[in-house]
Order: structure tokens, then C-alpha cells, then sequence
């Protein structure tokens, strides 16, 4: 009896609201994510493929919402990104995959290059944008993510003319970073 | 319409040839395997790129197109995972990277 | 037109995938083997999708699309067994 008046009052010491309101968008997210990916799979709009699609997203998205998006995330916006930047986003990255893609190019042919492995910190807050940045640096050639801790990057560099940790992550992912910053808030 | 689609794909194509021709030869002009990776991913990655960018231009149908789109989202994921596992794979085995002789 | 470029873009990837098959039977070190197969995958997935085009066939890009993300599992595996082939032998001697 006792137990369950102290639980009561914890329970009410935290506010119930924004924590079972986060499980409904966290839930509603990861449906409506199911949902898109099996109608561009499915490519097809008659009531049968709809229906039985809504129903097994909601289902799905039911039973794995805990694990698909981590409950410590800090807000909406660190999850949903602003789809007008996200595209500005992958302009960036594709421009720079083609001028690394010809900086790379001349390296092979004429041999010359200073590979070396560079250490810095992004500044990035969300775990999925993160997660975006190693990869994009990876995309490129000329960068490989070796590691990802928390926020502490190991990348080798393939044309590396600096020993400065600063200046190095700034020549690797400054632009990257830059238009992430801007997509995932 | 169909003589600029043709353009496009027959530019990407071409730079699909430059970029993995590159990417060949870097793989066995390079002595370490992290440079190898590097180059490798000149092939792997920007010559497989360009040629999807080829492959939209000249799909025969909406449904094709679709699926080459996609295909492409998932080859923007998958491909720098995989060459992110062997790099770590790399690494964690304890490979020094190669350094020029005449930069110190 | 068309045809022909396809063609030839189907004949390059051949050749692509052999010479890294070359690579992946001589290179010398386990990690050397794992980059080849990196980039053996991704020149596949191009052929599957090159091919899928030529024939105009969704049936290509479905098994083009499972390839692609079922293909780093594999990797993830292979990097696995050889760390702790690597971490094995460091032990026992």
C-alpha cells in the first residue's frame, strides 16, 4: 500500500503528459516511415495493397517503436528533418563527391598523396545526423570514417596538409556539417 | 526530349568509365590497404553513382524508374556502411597507414 | 544508340569484376581480399541494374535492390570471423 503511494507520488513528481505524448509521435513516426517504404515497394494504389499496408505498419510499428527511435532523443526535430534542406543537403554531398571523386583521380594517376589519420569533434547533437555525417564522409572518396564515438570522429584522410585538429576537420566536413546543421535543426 | 536523356547518359557513362578505370588502377598501384580502400571507393562508389544517374536517364518506364531511385537511396546507406566495416576491420587488425618517402 | 551504349557499359563491368577478382585472389593480406569484394559488390549491383534496364524487367531491380541490403551483412560476418581468427592466433601465441 505503501510502495504504491510513494510510486504514486514519483509518478506524479514527473509529469506523465510529455513522456506517454512522445510514445504517440514516436509511434505515429515510425508508422507513417513503414508505411512510405512499403508503398514505394508495393507501387501500386488500389484499396487491397493500401489497406493491407496501413494495417500491417501499425502492427509493426506497434511491436519495434522502442527500438527504432531511442527514447532519449531530445526533440521532434532531432529525428524528422526539413525535407527543402535535406535536399540542399544532398546537392552538397554530391558536389562534393565529384570534385573529391577528381582530386582522387589526379592522386592515382600521378601517385602523390599524404595519407594520414586525423582525430576531431563534430558538433553535431542528434544521434542520426551523426550518424548521416559519418557516412557522407565515407561517400566521398579521399575520407574514410575509421571510428564514431559519441562525438569524437577517426578519419583517414588521403590528402592530409595539416597536423591541426580544427583545421583538419574543417577541410574534411565543414560544408557537410554546415548543411546537416541546417537539415536536422 | 529522348536526344537530351541520351546526352546525360552517355556523359555519366562516360565519367563512370574515367572514375572506375581510375579506381582499377589506384587498386593496384597502392601499396597499403587503406589507400587501396580509398581508391577502391572511386570505383565502387562515384563510377556506380554515375552509372545509376545513366541508368534513370535511359529507364523505359515509370516503374523501372522508380526502383532505380531507390535503389540508389539504399546504395547512399549501404555502400559507405560496408567500406566503413572493412576500414574498421583495417584498423582494429593494426595496419599503419603508408606515408610518402620524400614528405617526412 | 541506346543499345549500343549499354552494351558497352555491360562489357566494362564484366571486365571491372575481373580484374577484381584478380585482386582478390592475389592480394596478400585478408584485408586486401575484404576492399576487392567491396568493390566485386558494388560492380555487381551495377550489372544487375545495367541489365535490368537493357531488358526493361522489374524482376532485375527487385533482386538488384535485395543484394543491396542484404550485401553488407555479409561483410559484417566475413570482417567478424576473420577478427576473430586474428584475435584467436594473437592469444594463442
Amino acid at each position: 500500500m505503501k510502495d504504491q503511494s510513494e510510486s504514486d507520488s514519483g509518478m506524479r513528481k514527473h509529469p506523465i503528459k510529455p513522456i506517454t505524448l512522445w510514445n504517440i509521435i514516436r509511434f505515429f513516426i515510425t508508422a507513417a516511415f513503414l508505411f512510405g517504404v512499403w508503398l514505394i515497394f508495393a507501387f501500386r494504389w488500389d484499396s487491397y495493397a493500401v489497406l493491407s499496408g496501413l494495417a500491417g505498419s501499425f502492427v509493426i510499428s506497434g511491436l519495434t517503436y522502442k527500438v527504432f527511435i531511442a527514447e532519449h532523443e531530445a526533440s521532434l526535430n532531432s529525428i524528422v528533418p526539413w525535407p527543402l534542406r535535406l535536399i540542399i543537403f544532398f546537392a552538397v554531398l554530391i558536389f562534393s563527391l565529384y570534385t573529391s571523386s577528381f582530386k582522387m583521380l589526379v592522386a592515382v594517376f600521378s601517385g602523390k598523396g599524404s595519407p594520414r589519420i586525423v582525430y576531431f569533434k563534430t558538433r553535431l547533437r542528434s544521434d542520426l545526423a551523426r550518424m548521416v555525417l559519418s557516412n557522407s564522409i565515407t561517400f566521398t572518396p579521399g575520407t574514410i570514417t575509421l571510428d564514431l564515438n559519441d562525438d569524437h570522429l577517426i578519419v583517414h584522410w588521403f590528402f592530409c596538409n595539416t597536423r591541426h585538429a580544427k583545421a583538419a576537420g574543417e577541410a574534411v566536413k565543414g560544408r557537410l556539417e554546415r548543411a546537416l546543421s541546417r537539415a536536422w535543426r | 526530349m529522348r536526344i537530351t536523356l541520351d546526352i546525360i547518359a552517355a556523359v555519366s557513362f562516360l565519367s563512370t568509365i574515367v572514375f572506375g578505370t581510375a579506381g582499377l588502377i589506384g587498386l593496384f598501384r597502392f601499396p597499403d590497404p587503406y589507400s587501396r580502400l580509398q581508391s577502391g571507393s572511386l570505383c565502387g562508389t562515384t563510377a556506380v553513382f554515375s552509372m545509376f544517374i545513366g541508368a534513370l536517364a535511359l529507364a523505359p518506364n515509370g516503374a523501372v524508374a522508380a526502383r532505380i531511385v531507390i535503389l540508389t537511396v539504399f546504395f547512399m546507406v549501404s555502400s559507405p556502411t560496408s567500406s566503413h566495416i572493412v576500414a574498421r576491420f583495417i584498423w582494429n587488425s593494426g595496419v599503419s597507414p603508408w606515408k610518402p618517402e620524400e614528405k617526412d | 544508340m541506346r543499345l549500343i551504349m549499354l552494351e558497352t557499359m555491360r562489357w566494362f563491368l564484366l571486365i571491372c569484376a575481373l580484374v577484381c577478382i584478380i585482386r582478390l585472389i592475389m592480394g596478400p593480406t585478408s584485408a586486401d581480399r575484404l576492399v576487392a569484394l567491396n568493390i566485386l559488390s558494388g560492380v555487381v549491383l551495377a550489372f544487375l541494374v545495367i541489365r535490368g534496364v537493357s531488358e526493361g524487367r522489374v524482376l532485375y531491380l527487385d533482386v538488384a535492390l535485395v543484394y543491396d541490403i542484404f550485401g553488407f551483412l555479409g561483410f559484417l560476418a566475413i570482417a567478424r570471423f576473420f577478427k576473430d581468427k586474428l584475435l584467436g592466433d594473437g592469444e594463442g601465441s
